[in-house]
């Protein structure tokens, strides 16, 4: 035997695509089990104090990133090869099968005695219409519905029931690919966009960011912007949360897309999909030299704190650099929120301000002060830094994942598939009639290939009993 | 709330009858007793129907949020997929031996569980959310007949005397019980598969991500791949007989597992399962 031939049986194996599927399933289990790293890290670490024996197989293994270990994608991968083999198998049977029922559909004529799996020499009261009547009778309790002819019945599947199973092996595999695939060429970060920001969608622009090595982004040329900002919107007597009102440009500022989103209302784009993930609030501050000149303008996103006094800090704070250039301090802003006798309230503050502190670089706070829009704070480098305004930001998760509508077809085109493999029959059942001396006889001959609600034998004695099988039949 | 109240406990009851009666009718070999069973369940499912269409109407959506609503759901769907089949094929009502007190167990322990009503949430408000559901209740009733038929198959090929072979007597001949098993499997495989295949839109939709490798949704992945164990066991490894029925007897508590205990067990983003005692 070849070594092409070899591995080709290795891989139509039944019995690795069953070693394979066993093994994704524990290992899946024990995955479940183990906390991991990506999702709950700091259930990782308490988990490897409480079990260090544990931890140490854990570790080893690699269970703590359990669905990226190579002991899971390495027989994912080996997995969707069996199943590409598989499905290359499955279709070649496809393809013969579906040839017979055509066969079977457009042959009328009855078959000759040799053709015949069995045979029953019928109650000789029974006269050819009375057999051909009481057999479809019979089958039609089985729950086979069949066609009748002068001497026959015959219960033939349509060519397209034998090719759900391999539709649905290849959609599988279709589905493997695509996620490996899609993996490799999505971006996901986030991004937070102040209330009338607008951002380019480039790498510098995100706060956390995962690109795949396939993903180009010479090919992204858009803008990102938030019109509007809702902090309770309600629509269809429900709550949707904070919802910002997002636009997508092009690189020439034409509108691509522009709506509210929230949850279960996403912004798409081509492949671009964007999810609302937080809020927090922003300030807008200009520097302006000892004139009262504009020199710069910069939006300072902050965060909700609950450990600040002020109740906001600064997501990163910003950097002072002296007429030199050199980087001297740094400049954190927060914004002081309301306080209510339940605490401090998470939106912008009825008299908006913010609380600007600089630090030198040993640490030492040089200017320490609150202003209001329209304030200004003295710079240590000279000139002024002035409160614009005070407003929300957005944190919107940016999804760019050319894959998502294929994974939708294959999905869709393997849940067909599987619909067709589960719900229709694949059988040929052709029974009819022969005259001889001992008397009239039904011929039958079956192929059954996939039928569930009866079974070869059931159907043999319920004709028996029908047609009141007489000495003489034969299996 | 008081007639709700009322028609859950009759419900109960009933489900609790039509057990008793589908095993009176299967211990003594009484026919009537087996059609009387699932007259009775009907009866239960007419019962349940009002008592979660009323809740339905209270808390302003469907059976889907909370341990109770989501396990009420499941034991609909079982006994409704059992009344269905037992109605289209009489011969296969003797499976209500092993279905109706999966349903009974279900629904009392829901009933005792918390049964707050969760209120529909922002996040939750999308119509994949009744699909998502509607799959999984019709898989899991999909599940318990073929769990039903495989406890019918082990208990017939065990019976050594043939005691237990004419008590199922009127049950179809082994070969086809085991078919009539596999078919309830594959059908339950494929709802299952459209309940993970909308899952990962909608956790698309809501969250951003098709699959995160939440318990829930690993635990999903985990129950399709033991079913496809099954059906390869079945047609390509040919197994049959009773080691496979064994298999299909063991899956089942898994899909239970995964529907409603999940969060009994783990931190997971389902919030909406409820899980034993903790609600969203």
């Amino acid at each position: 035997m070849g070594s092409g031939r070899r591995v080709w049986r290795f891989l139509t194996s039944p019995v690795l695509a069953m070693v394979l599927l066993l093994w994704i399933g524990v290992w899946s289990i024990i995955g479940s089990f183990v906390p991991q790293s990506d999702l709950d890290p700091m259930g990782v670490a308490l988990w490897a104090a409480a079990n260090p024996a544990l931890e140490t197989v854990a570790g080893t293994l690699g269970l703590h990133e359990a669905f990226t270990s190579p002991l899971f994608i390495v027989p994912g991968l080996f997995l969707a090869l069996c199943t590409a083999a598989c499905a290359w198998q499955r279709a070649g049977v496809a393809r013969r099968r579906a040839r017979s029922l055509r066969d079977a559909r457009s042959d009328v004529e009855p078959g000759d005695e040799t053709s015949a799996d069995f045979e029953i020499v019928c109650d000789p009261v029974l006269d050819t219409a009375a057999i051909v009547e009481r057999s479809a009778t019979t089958l039609e309790r089985l729950g086979i519905s069949s066609r009748k002819g002068e001497r026959f019945v015959s219960a033939v599947s349509p060519w397209w029931s034998v090719w759900g199973t391999a539709v649905f092996h290849w959609a599988l595999v279709a589905l493997i690919v695509l996620i490996a695939g899609g993996s490799l060429a999505r971006a996901s970060g986030q991004m937070g966009v102040a209330v009338k920001q607008v951002k380019p969608d480039r790498p510098e622009s995100y706060g956390q960011l995962t690109s795949g090595p396939l993903h180009s982004w010479d090919l992204v040329d858009r803008w990102i912007r938030v019109d509007a900002f809702d902090i309770d919107y309600v629509t269809g007597d429900l709550h949707r949360g904070p919802t910002p009102t997002v636009t997508v440009l092009d690189g020439e500022g034409n509108v691509l897309a522009s709506q509210l989103v929230y949850p279960n209302n996403t912004l798409k784009q081509g492949a671009l999909t964007i999810y609302p993930v937080d809020y927090g609030l922003s300030a807008t501050l200009a520097m302006v030299d000892d004139a009262g000149a504009e020199m710069q303008r910069t939006t300072q996103l902050v965060d909700f704190a609950e450990g600040n006094p002020d109740g906001t800090a600064p997501i990163t704070p910003l950097g002072l650099a002296g007429p030199d250039g050199v980087l001297g301090y740094q400049v954190i802003v927060s914004v002081p929120l309301d306080e209510r006798p339940e605490g401090l309230v998470a939106c912008t503050p009825e008299v908006p301000a913010a609380h600007v502190v600089i630090v030198d670089t040993g640490g030492a706070a040089v200017v320490d002060e609150v202003i209001a829009v329209d304030e200004g704070v003295a710079l240590p480098t000279g000139g002024e830094l002035r409160l614009l305004g005070v407003d929300y930001y957005a944190r919107l998760q940016m999804v760019d994942d050319p894959s998502i509508p294929l994974l939708y077809l294959a999905g869709t085109i393997s849940m067909i598939g599987l619909g067709v493999a589960t719900l229709a029959r694949q059988m040929v059942l052709k029974a009819w009639t022969l005259e001889s001396p001992e008397g009239t006889r039904l011929l039958v001959r079956m192929r059954l290939w996939r039928i569930h609600s009866t079974s070869r034998s059931e159907i043999e004695d319920e004709l028996r009993r029908a047609l009141g099988a007489a000495e003489g039949s034969r299996s | 709330m008081t007639f709700e109240i009322i028609m859950t406990w009759v419900t109960l009851l009933l489900y609790a009858g039509a057990t008793a009666v589908s095993a009176i009718g299967v211990v003594f070999s009484k026919e009537k007793f087996i059609r009387t069973a699932v007259v009775v369940a009907t009866a239960g499912l007419a019962a349940q129907t009002a008592s979660l269409g009323l809740r339905w109407v209270r808390v302003g959506h469907g059976p889907y949020l909370g341990f109770y609503e989501v396990s009420a759901a499941l034991v609909l769907f079982v006994v409704a997929t059992f009344v269905v089949v037992a109605s289209r094929q009489p011969r296969l009502a003797s499976a209500g031996i092993g279905v109706m007190p999966v349903a009974l167990l279900l629904l009392g322990g829901a009933m005792f569980a918390q049964t707050t009503e969760v209120p529909m949430t922002g996040k939750l408000t999308s119509f994949w959310l009744a699909i998502h559901v509607v799959f999984a209740n019709l898989a899991f009733g999909a599940f318990v007949i073929s769990f039903g038929l495989a406890i019918a198959y082990v208990v017939r090929e065990r019976s050594k005397t043939g005691e237990w072979a004419r008590r199922f007597g009127r049950l179809p001949a082994q070969d086809a019980l085991e078919n009539l098993t596999v078919s309830y499997v594959l059908v339950g495989f494929f709802f299952w598969g459209i309940m993970i295949v909308t899952g990962a839109i909608w956790a698309n939709e809501a969250w951003g991500r098709y699959w995160g490798w939440d318990p829930v949704e690993t635990w999903s992945l985990i129950v399709w791949i033991i079913y496809a164990v099954y059906l390869h066991l079945r047609y390509t490894l040919k197994w049959g007989g009773e080691r496979l029925a064994w298999v299909a007897i063991c899956a089942m508590p898994l899909s239970l597992f995964t529907l409603i205990g999940i969060p009994a067990v783990f931190d997971t983003t389902h919030a909406g399962i409820g899980g034993l005692g903790k609600d969203l």
